[in-house]
């Protein structure tokens, strides 16, 4: 019925506009706070939330204890709900809206049919031009539906009403995809009143870590990430959100990571309850630990708790690894490889990357340790800059010939006289990579130049003479 | 007199236990070359404890002659066979510019490091504390502009206790920021400066051939050449300040693939009457 006519029936309504997008948004986070009860959660619809309880009744005591811990609260928050809890989503849908009763109903389990037979076929969840058709033929409540055949509904009606008739009487399954990501373990603490102090969320932190480590002892592995969600009175979650280097569960290094970002929670009026969460869990073999407490043997075992400390804090893409690719391109040829991504093998050798002088391997197979005062073979391999900019910065050279290095060239605003060059070192793109092949860019000459002060840059001519565009210049690094 | 000659050590370490009884001694990494080991003492660059090199010249902005420097050094700490040279090295710095195999040509095996990225200066001298602390760290180097001195004192002392060397690459933005931190006092225990110098001309001329033009009248360019090949890099590495020695200056040829300097062959070659190496007070 439209506003106008509704005004005209009764002058007294009060009205507001309708704003969906903070309404969504509210419906998204009371669905996060019914995260308490179970991980299986989600909006359901614009007016609802549906709740997956099957593994975690029992922790509250049975259904109606939960169903009625859930009342009591959305009381206190002054929330008109009706619960509804049933053996399939379909019938707790239809049983939540349409049954009469006191909320909250529970339907027992096996007596689905029974319980839906006298509701109305709008309980389907089924479109309103569906249910006028239904109407119109004479089936209004859903035991009349499920007396008739099937295919003669699927023929009139369309698939949709034969497939809700079944998931809510239970024939056929109805996965629940969850808010986020479902946790593969979860633990968590309750509180009779409310807590806000920093010390106690400290100590419920502390608490929640020991319970979560046995379980993980228990199965071989360890967590990579983690969540920590505080559930405060007035239904927002505060989370922290952990990932480690290497899977972990060390009570005491993951309290320190949790420490550091605590105070970043705002705990408003008080903290109802603390829920931790693993995702992510890795196998984790049983380490040997010394007398002091630490892991025998350094390696790269010893400094993963201090990587997780600055991965947490910095980013854990901020913390990264030098590895060599084969690439001629130089900025291909050693990349950042962030500390999150797998590394080597523990066990694995480490093989020195440059070659030093001529060296037979020792006896038992490494490589030679480098023996002061032997000069490296810098003069073999084409030398490389320690310093490379990504990307390369443009300057203005200028040039005699064609195939010259520059004679001169500004850079950052300083002039530069080169009085010593080598060169040309041709590197041309990959011919096999199918971006960038053929651009007139694709071919650098590259030349490392000496200015009159003696610092050495590595200077490339990107393009060649003669194309319809002039080759540009760039600084790629600067060596020592 | 032998027995003075003796004494003296035993003396010395008496003296440094008096002044700070809480750091034993972790011993010294030298140089190789004598007259730069004579001049630091112990004979060599201090473990556990905090090393300032600072560039010069354009170098303060890309920090290129210092981060080669600093390669050198811990390449040589990283080969060594003792527990110290198994552990990683942690360098911290703000831009990812650094390039793998640039640094395996000053000694320094790039598998060994974790580069850790962190715009803020404050955020890399964290880092740095924090990896002072940690075990299985062999050394940590940090690349910063500004550095308040309660924050070296505090690397320094993280240092001390560990037995881990730290070392602190100085890059400046702009010459604003370069005036002001330059000359500020510090609680490193020794300060370099190295700038770059015109290399020698290799012995065998490259084959490019050298071009020479007139200078042009009017303009400024003069005689336009460029000559034979880059030969060996050249740094001029001056030791500005040392607890326990005299600020010095050395002219070296730059850290080879093992990761040590050499004197040029030219002074190095001279008869071991003169004294290869110019030693002259400086302000520092």
């Amino acid at each position: 019925m439209p506003l106008a006519d509704a005004l005209s029936f009764f002058p007294g309504l009060a009205t507001c506009p309708a704003e969906p997008a903070e309404e969504a948004a509210a419906l998204r986070s009371l669905a996060e706070w019914c995260c308490r009860y179970s991980p299986w959660t989600a909006p359901d619809g614009t007016d609802g939330v549906r709740i997956e309880i099957t593994g975690s009744a029992h922790l509250w005591g049975g259904e109606t204890a939960l169903a009625a811990d859930l009342a009591a609260r959305l009381d206190r928050r002054q929330i008109a709900g009706r619960i509804a809890i049933a053996d399939t989503l379909g019938a707790a849908w239809a049983t939540a809206r349409f049954a009469e009763g006191k909320s909250p109903i529970i339907l027992p389990p096996g007596e689905i049919r029974a319980a839906l037979a006298p509701l109305p076929v709008e309980a389907l969840r089924l479109a309103p031009a569906t249910t006028q058709g239904l109407r119109r033929v004479g089936l209004k409540r859903i035991g009349d539906l499920a007396a008739m055949p099937r295919d003669a509904l699927a023929s009139r009606f369309g698939e949709m009403v034969a497939r809700r008739l079944d998931q809510a009487q239970g024939d056929l399954p109805e996965p629940l995809s969850p808010l986020g990501e479902a946790p593969t373990r979860r633990v968590r603490l309750s509180f009779a009143e409310p807590i806000a102090d920093p010390a106690d969320l400290l100590r419920a932190t502390e608490r929640l870590v020991e319970d979560l480590v046995p379980r993980l002892a228990q199965e071989g592995s360890g967590a990579r990430r983690l969540d920590l969600g505080f559930h405060r009175v007035d239904g927002r979650v505060e989370r922290i959100r952990l990932g480690t280097a290497r899977p972990s569960r060390d009570p005491r290094h993951l309290t320190a990571l949790f420490k550091e970002r605590l105070d970043t929670i705002d705990p408003g009026l008080g903290i109802e309850d603390v829920i931790l969460a693993a995702f992510a869990v890795e196998p984790l073999a049983a380490e040997q630990i010394g007398l002091t407490g630490h892991p025998v043997g350094n390696g790269a075992n010893g400094i993963a708790p201090l990587l997780d400390r600055l991965g947490n804090r910095l980013g854990l893409d901020a913390v990264s690894r030098l590895e060599p690719r084969e690439s001629h391109i130089p900025e291909r040829a050693s990349v950042h490889v962030p500390i999150s991504v797998a590394p080597a093998k523990a066990g694995a050798q480490r093989q020195p990357a440059l070659v030093l002088g001529s060296l037979d391997p020792s006896p038992d197979g490494r490589p030679l340790r480098a023996v002061p005062g032997i000069r490296g073979d810098d003069e073999i391999r084409p030398p490389r800059p320690i310093r490379l900019f990504e990307p390369p910065e443009p300057v203005e050279a200028f040039w005699l010939l064609p195939d010259d290095p520059p004679f001169r060239f500004a850079w950052r605003r300083r002039r530069h006289r080169v009085t010593r060059a080598d060169g040309p070192e041709r590197i041309a793109e990959e011919w096999w990579r199918p971006e960038g092949s053929g651009a007139a860019d694709a071919i650098r000459d590259y030349y490392r130049v000496e200015d009159e002060e003696g610092r050495r840059f590595w200077l490339f001519r990107a393009g060649l003479h003669g194309g319809d565009q002039p080759p540009r210049w760039f600084v790629h690094g600067v060596f020592s | 007199m032998v027995e003075e000659k003796t004494r003296l050590p035993e003396l010395r370490e008496r003296i440094r236990r008096i002044e700070r009884p809480t750091a034993a001694g972790h011993g010294v990494l030298p140089f190789g070359i004598a007259a730069i080991d004579r001049a630091l003492p112990g004979g060599g660059l201090a473990r556990g404890a905090l090393h300032e090199i600072l560039g010069m010249g354009g170098d303060e902005e890309d920090g290129a002659v210092a981060a080669a420097f600093a390669a050198g050094i811990l390449g040589r700490l990283t080969t060594q066979e003792s527990s110290a040279g198994d552990g990683t090295v942690l360098w911290c710095l703000p831009r990812p510019d650094l390039y793998g195999p640039g640094l395996a040509a000053h000694g320094l095996d790039p598998s060994r490091l974790v580069l850790v990225r962190a715009p803020r200066d404050a955020e890399i001298l964290w880092a740095m504390e924090e990896g002072l602390r940690a075990p299985g760290i062999a050394a940590v180097v940090g690349e910063v502009g500004t550095l308040p001195a309660v924050a070296s004192r505090r690397l320094q002392l993280a240092a001390e206790r560990s037995g881990i060397a730290a070392f602190l690459l100085r890059r400046w933005r702009d010459g604003g920021q370069a005036a002001r931190e330059r000359n500020l006092p510090n609680a490193a225990v020794t300060r370099w400066r190295i700038a770059a110098l015109p290399s020698q001309p290799p012995s065998i001329p490259s084959p490019a051939p050298t071009l020479t033009l007139p200078r042009l009248r009017g303009r400024e360019w003069e005689g336009v050449g460029w000559g034979a090949g880059v030969g060996r890099a050249r740094w001029r590495v001056e030791l500005l300040r040392c607890r326990g020695g005299e600020p010095a200056c050395w002219e070296v040829e730059k850290a080879d693939a093992t990761g040590h300097v050499s004197l040029p062959s030219a002074l190095a070659d001279r008869p071991a009457a003169s004294v290869p190496a110019e030693r002259f007070r400086r302000a520092s």
